[in-house]
């Protein structure tokens, strides 16, 4: 299924409906993050604007995850914020002014709940619909995603691919103004992996929510990103339009968007000396 | 220095835990489901084995008291021993290790796992409070179940008593004097107070349990290992509240 | 399975829990909450004993309420009684400790009262009456014991004076005698005669022929008397079979009753008794001479009195005397 597609369908399943998401201006101030000793992220400081797709790309381990982490204030921050649109996400009532939504590597579904009931928690605990309108609201969504066949199974009956797209799904029930992707492609099919970046486009043309992807998929970065930032040691090594990523200035950067692999001189032997 | 820590920071966060549960105690009626689904886990199919247990508790404790008696002839006070004991002490404790064994390692097992596999963060990030949605359910379920799952214990304690008093050769007292002498000299403010006790029990072990779980870190193997410190704690926790608890109970009611 | 039927099992569950609750207090308490619209007595005692809070209440045996609180008035201690709402109480019905075990179990006793006496209102207080416990009887029964002793005593002395000395009695007797009646000299033994002969008599002997209801008492005492002797003897059967018990038991239950040096005061007791009994039997003889001595027969008019009151007391105290209480406690 295509881009076109998805938006058509998307398009005659709502034709009364406007996106009212507000999409919402994410800014990183001066973050530093220690783990004990270890200092994981320090003194990063960039912005992503309203609407934007937002690519955070860096080698493993280099505080991707935890960055984004602390945008949803799962993490706090040793030194700095992180503002949403102006609110300290670390504050326990910015969760109630700015609705977003943290899309795990892992899919994190609730393993107890069928898929259904997975996308029905939120609007449930929130009260936003009766039952008819919550079972409408997920059956669409659903329908966009194209898992209708998997509407009463449960995650672990699931491919991985099934279950990154429950887990937009359940991103997208919320109908929030901050997205939130920690490696949406990672350990899928070049195909799937493609879809889902398509997905994601979508997502944001159809109800201009601000994006923040955690990837290191260089062909997502290039397709969809409208700015990248590269972490690497726990600082911003890049930040820049996706298409500075094709001729990067940093070797460290050109090292890691186009690794050669080169027998001679292997890079483990490097480090030893 | 590092077990100190440890414990200050478990004690801080199961308080906390609590102040955050009675902050949404007001929803309660919209978990009915919930509250409904862990009543069944921690009242229903904990029922028979409390039962059982319950009954060789109650069968022992006459055997015990008939063979020590014996020795001075009063083996006509073995209800009276019986009753006392298991509505005051037994009851209540037994059935609070039984559901520190079979529900507190089941809560904390499912909480980890649940932490571990990222689905707090996700209630987190969603806004839904993992207090309300998981841990109100459980503690108010406790809360109405405790009281049952002991009265029960005491009942079948005193019958597992009776049984034996009767049909063991040395202490030969026939069920109808075990009872006339369990009811002369238990009162139903001994098993109130056992009611009460197991309530405390019941909240504390389910709390810290679901406490434990909620905080586990690192991966899949630290679910094990946080069943295992939620039961041992839970065990501690029984016995030490059980001595200060009585201690409250015997002030308040002399 | 669906919601429903795990709701209703869930709530079947509760049920059960509920209804069991409701068993165990109604059949521990005997549903006292319900019935809480009781009223109140107090009863005053000099000590409450082993009265404890939560005791029984009966009357002629039934449980009407419970000592809802002890406490200390003035002088004397005071037990609070709940008694139920539908009980009523004579104004004239009095109020004991009763022991019902030898391991510190007591309740109140209230007797019946008058038939036609009006109810004691709630708050009022009823009256109340010393029953003896187990030490008193002991004590009551050695120093019992030690009068008739000594009445004995002195009556033997006077007895003994007689022969050659010109205050004995059987003399002043003798003298008397001959002064009316030769031939009764020779029988100064023999009670009856002297008695058929004091019918007629003069002098000193005149009170006792003037007043012949006093002489009715007389011997209606000295029935009361050997009857009271032989019910202390079996009496003292029975002690010593329990004391026997006791001592056999030489452990928890010896100690509970009396201690070694209360057994042995216990014993020299009984045989206080045994003497002074078995005197009285053989003392019809020497009634003559008793009668004549007046200051004698005053004393002995008094022992006897209060070996009546003591024997009364014993009697009176129904089935818990000291014997019912060792008897029941033992067997």
């Amino acid at each position: 299924m295509t881009c076109s597609q998805i938006a058509e369908q998307r398009n005659q399943l709502t034709p009364a409906t406007t996106p009212k998401t507000t999409a919402v201006h994410v800014s990183v101030e001066h973050l530093s993050k220690n783990f004990g000793a270890t200092a994981v992220l320090k003194d990063v400081t960039f912005s992503v604007a309203p609407g934007e797709i937002f690519v955070l790309m860096g080698p493993s381990g280099s505080g991707k995850s935890v960055l984004l982490k602390h945008m949803v204030g799962l993490e706090l921050p040793t030194a700095g914020r992180v503002a949403l649109d102006g609110h300290d996400a670390a504050a326990a009532t910015t969760r109630e002014r700015v609705r977003m939504a943290l899309v795990f590597q892992s899919g994190a579904l609730f393993n107890s709940l069928s898929v259904y009931d997975n996308l029905a928690l939120y609007p449930r605990e929130h009260r936003l619909f009766n039952e008819a309108g919550i079972r409408e609201k997920v059956m669409r969504t659903l329908q966009i995603l194209s898992l209708e066949n998997a509407v009463d199974k449960f995650p672990s009956e699931l491919s991985g691919g099934m279950k990154k797209r429950v887990a937009i799904a359940r991103a997208l029930v919320m109908e929030p103004s901050l997205m939130l992707y920690d490696e949406p492609t990672s350990e899928l099919d070049p195909v799937m992996a493609a879809t889902i970046s398509e997905i994601i486009a979508t997502l944001r043309e159809e109800y201009h929510v601000t994006t923040v992807i955690v990837s290191h998929d260089r062909e997502l970065a290039l397709g969809i990103a409208d700015r990248v930032g590269i972490l690497m040691g726990g600082t911003l090594a890049m930040l820049g339009p996706a298409m500075a990523l094709r001729s990067p200035q940093d070797p460290r950067v050109a090292d890691f968007m186009n690794p050669k692999i080169n027998l001679q001189h292997p890079r483990f032997k490097q480090l030893e000396t | 220095m590092k077990p100190l820590t440890a414990f200050l920071d478990g004690f801080g966060s199961t308080w906390l835990l609590l102040v955050r549960v009675v902050s949404h105690s007001g929803s309660l009626p919209r978990q009915f489901h919930r509250f409904i689904d862990q009543c069944y886990l921690i009242g229903y199919t904990t029922m028979p084995i409390v039962a059982i247990l319950s009954f060789f508790i109650g069968s022992v404790l006459a055997l015990q008291a008939g063979y020590s008696m014996q020795n001075f002839g009063t083996q006509q006070f073995i209800g009276s021993l019986v009753g006392l004991s298991m509505a005051r002490e037994l009851g209540p404790v037994m059935v609070a290790i039984l559901v520190a064994g079979r529900v507190g390692s089941a809560i904390t097992a499912e909480l980890a796992s649940m932490k571990v596999y990222q689905e707090i963060d996700a209630l987190e990030t969603m806004n839904i409070s993992p207090a309300r949605i998981l841990v109100m359910p459980r503690l108010a379920a406790t809360l109405v179940m405790m009281p049952v799952l002991t009265i029960i214990g005491d009942l079948v304690g005193w019958f597992g008593g009776a049984i034996v008093a009767d049909l063991t050769e040395i202490i030969s007292i026939e069920p109808e004097a075990y009872f006339a002498v369990l009811r002369r000299y238990t009162h139903f403010s001994d098993v109130l107070n056992g009611l009460i006790k197991a309530e405390l029990f019941g909240f504390a072990v389910v709390l810290v349990c679901c406490n434990i779980g909620l905080n586990t870190r690192g991966g899949p193997r630290e679910i094990g290992a946080a069943v295992t410190r939620a039961v041992v704690v839970s065990l501690i926790l029984i016995l030490v509240l059980d001595y200060f608890v009585t201690q409250v109970l015997m002030l308040v009611s002399s | 399975m669906n919601h429903v039927s795990q709701t209703a099992r869930v709530g079947l569950f509760f049920l059960l829990g509920l209804a069991l609750t409701w068993v165990t207090f109604q059949t521990l308490n005997g549903g006292k909450v319900f019935r809480d619209k009781g009223y109140r007595l107090v009863a005053g005692f000099e000590s409450l004993r082993e009265l404890k809070k939560g005791d029984e209440v009966r009357m002629a045996g039934v449980v009407i309420g419970s000592v809802e609180e002890t406490r200390l008035a003035g002088r004397r201690a005071e037990a609070v009684l709940h008694i139920d709402r539908t009980i009523e109480i004579k104004r004239d019905a009095t109020a004991s400790i009763v022991m019902a075990g030898l391991i510190g179990t007591n309740y109140i006793g209230i007797d019946l009262g008058s038939a036609g006496a009006p109810p004691l209102p709630a708050g009022a207080e009823i009256r109340t009456q010393i029953t003896p416990d187990l030490n008193t009887i002991m004590t009551d029964l050695a120093a019992l014991g030690n009068k008739l002793d000594h009445a004995l005593v002195t009556l033997t002395g006077s007895l003994a004076g007689d022969g050659k000395g010109s205050v004995g009695i059987i003399q002043k007797i003798d003298l008397l005698v001959t002064e009316n009646r030769a031939s009764l000299a020779r029988t100064t033994t023999n009670l009856q005669q002297v008695t058929d002969k004091l019918n007629r008599g003069e002098g000193t002997l005149g009170k006792l022929i003037n007043d012949p209801k006093l002489y009715d008492e007389m011997i209606g005492t000295l029935g009361e008397i050997r009857r009271g002797a032989g019910e202390a003897k079996s009496f003292i059967a029975n002690a010593q079979a329990i004391i026997d018990q006791v001592k056999m038991g030489q452990g928890a239950l010896g100690a509970l009753v009396f201690d070694q040096k209360a057994g042995e005061d216990f014993k020299s007791t009984i045989a206080n008794f045994r003497a002074v009994s078995d005197k009285i039997s053989r003392g019809e003889g020497t009634l003559g001479k008793l009668l004549q001595d007046d200051g004698l027969l005053r004393d002995a008019q008094l022992i006897m009195k209060k070996a009546q009151r003591a024997l009364d007391g014993l009697e009176d105290s129904g089935p818990i005397t000291a014997v019912g209480v060792v008897a029941r406690g033992l067997f």
